[in-house]
């Protein structure tokens, strides 16, 4: 968990987000040393912990990439991200609410998208509650892994609503982009779909586990891009949206699937016929 | 090859990779999972994890089926959490096991058709040792969806690789055939015993520690010293069958062995 991660561009980050910036070079190195935190306890990048690992249900790995202050602080600036925005404002008023000091949002390394990830993760760990809702309303009326997929997909586009950032996810989208956040942005979708698929209760291990996953990614990141512009009662296009995309998907995998099938099965004709010739094949 | 015993019974008279399964047996005689050592293990020293105060224990497992213990009994003791290193190592090791019964179904559903046309009295020995496979891959397949292991990437391939070895060492003949049972089982009786070995050491390491083990370690260390012991029968069944009368035993057997180290090798990392 504490592996020392490689901090020199993140802590000139997490600078970049304190008021009292200092300009130069050596001034940094002064700021550095006032800095409470050593260089090297710096929390594990998000990346360092969220490979797809071995899930154990008896032994669980403490959830959560924050450390408890992040989480205050973190869950305190929220609250302000739908008249704030994901910006350095949400977490100065988060800090003060916390009854934290002024400078306390320095100590996340990457400043706002620290906002962005809190919200990514708190709403991905909020769906297995979700999922297990949803299996209490469908107990008469069992659905199969696909309506489960798009049921968590439209929980997890409306947790978007409820929290009441959808007129700022175009923002938190540019924030994303940024080169140095991609490969975490990219990472917390992967995980998201590997999460709606699992509580779906999907348990394809074979090729299928990845382009499951893939098209999943591609359907919700569409339709979550969709979601900020959709201005309609509830959000109803956007759940069109996604109804036709999960559909698309599923047209397009049958195919594939009836293709693999024909092949395979004229593959062994052929062989078997060959053996009739008394081929010793 | 006419056996007084049925088929299914395994033969423990070969010499050489009797002393595998031996070896294999008297190491776990001597490191035993029992919870009268963590009854008597220290009290966990919470100083040690860093990272269990900010998690629950989950609710307790069921009572162990152990007849040894004390009447006074302890309080449920904490589980500890995997650390990032085990957990990456129990991913490769499911991915692999995964990816290596698939191979294995694969030869055998391969090598059947070849080698039963010209020895018809060896189909219950080959239906026999496929269907043992396919169970152990169901097994694995239902082990890496339970713990969200993500399975290899390059299943394609070693699908194909694997038919065509079992394909190819079945046209070469039964002695060819079991010959290459002998080299693809002896590697992966090493490997099992491998991942034993690690995961007793975890388990180990906890019970020293004082920590609970939970079913989940005792169930996965079972059955992998199940299916290595089936796997380590097939490799019996191999040699009672004239594999070591294969052409060129020697390269056979060294070829697929080193192509069964490369393809564990890949697997635990992609």
């Amino acid at each position: 968990m504490t592996r020392p991660a490689a901090t020199a561009p993140v802590l000139t980050r997490s600078i970049a987000t304190s008021p009292n910036r200092p300009t130069s070079r050596r001034k940094y190195q002064r700021y550095n040393a006032l800095q409470t935190r050593p260089r090297c306890s710096h929390q594990p990048r998000l990346s360092a912990i969220s490979r797809r690992r071995y899930h154990s249900h008896d032994h669980p790995a403490p959830a959560g990439p924050f450390t408890p202050a992040e989480a205050a602080l973190l869950s305190a600036a929220y609250h302000h991200v739908p008249s704030h925005g994901f910006t350095p404002e949400s977490l100065a008023l988060g800090a003060r609410d916390a009854g934290l000091l002024d400078i306390s949002p320095s100590i996340l390394r990457d400043g706002a998208f620290s906002l962005i990830r809190w919200h990514l993760h708190t709403q991905r760990a909020s769906l297995a509650g979700k999922a297990e809702k949803l299996a209490a309303a469908e107990k008469d009326k069992p659905m199969t892994v696909a309506e489960k997929v798009e049921a968590l997909t439209w929980e997890r586009l409306k947790g978007n609503v409820e929290a009441g950032i959808v007129g700022r996810w175009q923002e938190a989208l540019a924030i994303m982009a940024q080169p140095s956040y991609v490969p975490t942005s990219v990472k917390e979708l992967a995980q998201l779909a590997d999460e709606i698929v699992y509580l779906a209760g999907d348990v394809s291990v074979d090729p299928s586990w990845y382009t499951k996953r893939a098209s999943l990614s591609a359907i919700y990141a569409a339709a979550e891009l969709f979601q900020t512009t959709d201005q309609s009662p509830e959000f109803r296009e956007t759940r069109a949206f996604l109804r036709r995309r999960l559909d698309e998907a599923s047209q397009a995998g049958g195919a594939m699937r009836s293709i693999g099938e024909w092949i395979g099965f004229n593959a062994g004709a052929a062989v078997n016929v060959l053996r009739s010739k008394g081929v010793r094949i | 090859m006419t056996s007084a015993r049925p088929l299914w019974q395994p033969l423990r008279h070969c010499q050489r990779h009797g002393n595998l399964l031996a070896q294999a047996r008297k190491f776990h005689q001597a490191r035993p999972i029992s919870s009268s050592t963590v009854a008597s293990a220290p009290h966990p020293q919470q100083s040690q994890t860093t990272s269990s105060s900010d998690y629950d224990p989950p609710s307790p497992p069921p009572p162990l089926n152990n007849n040894n213990h004390n009447n006074n009994q302890p309080p449920p003791k904490p589980k500890k959490p995997l650390t990032p290193d085990q957990q990456a190592f129990l991913s490769s090791a499911l991915r692999v096991n995964q990816a290596g019964e698939l191979a294995a179904t694969l030869i055998y559903t391969a090598q059947t058709p070849p080698v039963v046309a010209r020895e018809p009295h060896l189909r219950p020995l080959m239906r026999h040792m496929y269907d043992q496979e396919a169970g152990h891959l169901a097994t694995f397949n239902s082990l890496i969806a339970r713990h969200r292991v993500r399975p290899t990437a390059l299943y394609p391939l070693w699908s194909a690789l694997a038919t065509g070895l079992g394909w190819a060492t079945g046209v070469m003949g039964r002695e060819a055939a079991m010959a290459c049972t002998e080299a693809v089982e002896t590697e992966i009786g090493g490997h099992y015993n491998a991942q034993i070995r690690r995961l007793l050491e975890i388990v180990s390491e906890w019970e020293a520690e004082g920590y609970d083990v939970g079913n989940e370690f005792r169930d996965l260390i079972g059955t992998l010293r199940r299916i290595r012991d089936e796997e380590l029968e097939h490799l019996d069944h191999a040699v009672e069958h004239d594999a070591k009368k294969a052409e060129p035993h020697w390269l056979l057997t060294g070829v697929i062995r080193a192509g069964c180290r490369g393809a564990i090798w890949v697997s635990e990392r992609v």
